[in-house]
């Protein structure tokens, strides 16, 4: 994985196709919790790195949890903005919620399109970048409920835990080393789509300073 | 008259009451201080220092102000924060 730099008026990453595949497919499971028709057609093919499989596995329990609408995953999609005020709360709600989802949906199926294109790159013109940051930020916003990750103290803990696994996981699988898979991977997922949202920000170009 | 004119009559006067409203931004620990920052740039049309200045008040105090206005207008700044994926609210000023 190579992070984003500019090329010509394109933000471009290194992606190789398992992990495409990989993060079109979290892409349109976020989508699906939003309420979307399926992105693309069929099924997506299981890659075929044993690693990558394992984090399809864990994507694939994802969806199931999905459904509930007080999803704490989707209450960080959708979130309340009148805690104290129920009236204004749900005015909002009723007001603003169709075009909210409708937005991210739109957003996120333009980057499952981007990451479909043929070829080892994940190539974002620039008038697509803030577009693109924001859709991932949505999907951080998913896996993060998924790992239960409420405050900053949880984040860096969860950093902790990657950063103790990734140095025994060379030479041992996971449950030997006393951590859980699930958390271990959806965790790594996490930190790939989080440096590949930093670095993308960070560029000077989609943005009304250029 | 009508209910229609009576309502529309209720709502200017409502707004003529200096019913101030806020939309506040909140902290939370999967936005990032870059994007965060670009977003206050891009939507409230901050200078980068300012939008800056705006996020590590986010960070660091949990929250910020970052529009004042009616309740309609609050809405609307609080729905495109919703849309970035930022955490927001609002609330009548002074609450």
């Amino acid at each position: 994985m190579r992070a984003f730099v500019v090329r010509d008026h394109e933000a471009v990453a290194g992606l190789d196709e398992d992990e495409r595949l990989v993060i079109a497919r979290i892409v349109a499971d976020v989508g699906l919790l939003l309420g979307a028709e399926s992105f693309g057609h069929g099924e997506a093919r299981t890659p075929e790195r044993d690693d990558l499989a394992s984090v399809m596995r864990f994507l694939e329990r994802l969806d199931d949890a999905a459904v509930e609408p007080d999803d704490p995953a989707l209450l960080r999609l959708l979130p309340n903005a009148a805690p104290d005020d129920r009236e204004v709360a749900d005015e909002f709600r009723r007001l603003t919620h169709q075009d909210i989802r409708d937005g991210k949906i739109d957003r996120l199926r333009r980057v499952w399109e981007q990451l479909s294109a043929p070829g080892d790159e994940w190539a974002v013109p620039s008038d697509e970048v803030m577009a693109t940051a924001a859709a991932l930020t949505d999907v951080r916003l998913v896996v993060a409920s998924r790992l239960g990750i409420e405050s900053d103290e949880d984040a860096e803990a969860l950093h902790r835990d990657i950063a103790e696994a990734s140095a025994g996981l060379r030479t041992a699988d996971p449950e030997d080393l006393g951590l859980d898979p699930e958390r271990l991977w959806l965790g790594m997922l996490y930190d790939a789509l989080t440096w590949l949202q930093e670095s993308l920000v960070s560029l000077r170009i989609g943005g009304s300073d250029e | 008259m009508g209910t229609q004119e009576q309502t529309e009559v209720a709502s200017q006067s409502g707004t003529r009451l200096a019913d101030s409203w806020v939309t506040i931004v909140w902290n939370d620990p999967v936005n990032l201080m870059s994007y965060v920052t670009r977003v206050f740039q891009e939507y409230f049309a901050l200078p980068r220092s300012e939008a800056e200045a705006r996020m590590r008040e986010v960070h660091e105090q949990g929250r910020s102000v970052l529009s004042t206005g009616s309740r309609e207008q609050m809405e609307v700044d609080v729905q495109a924060m919703h849309s970035y994926g930022l955490w927001a609210t609002l609330q009548r000023s002074g609450e």
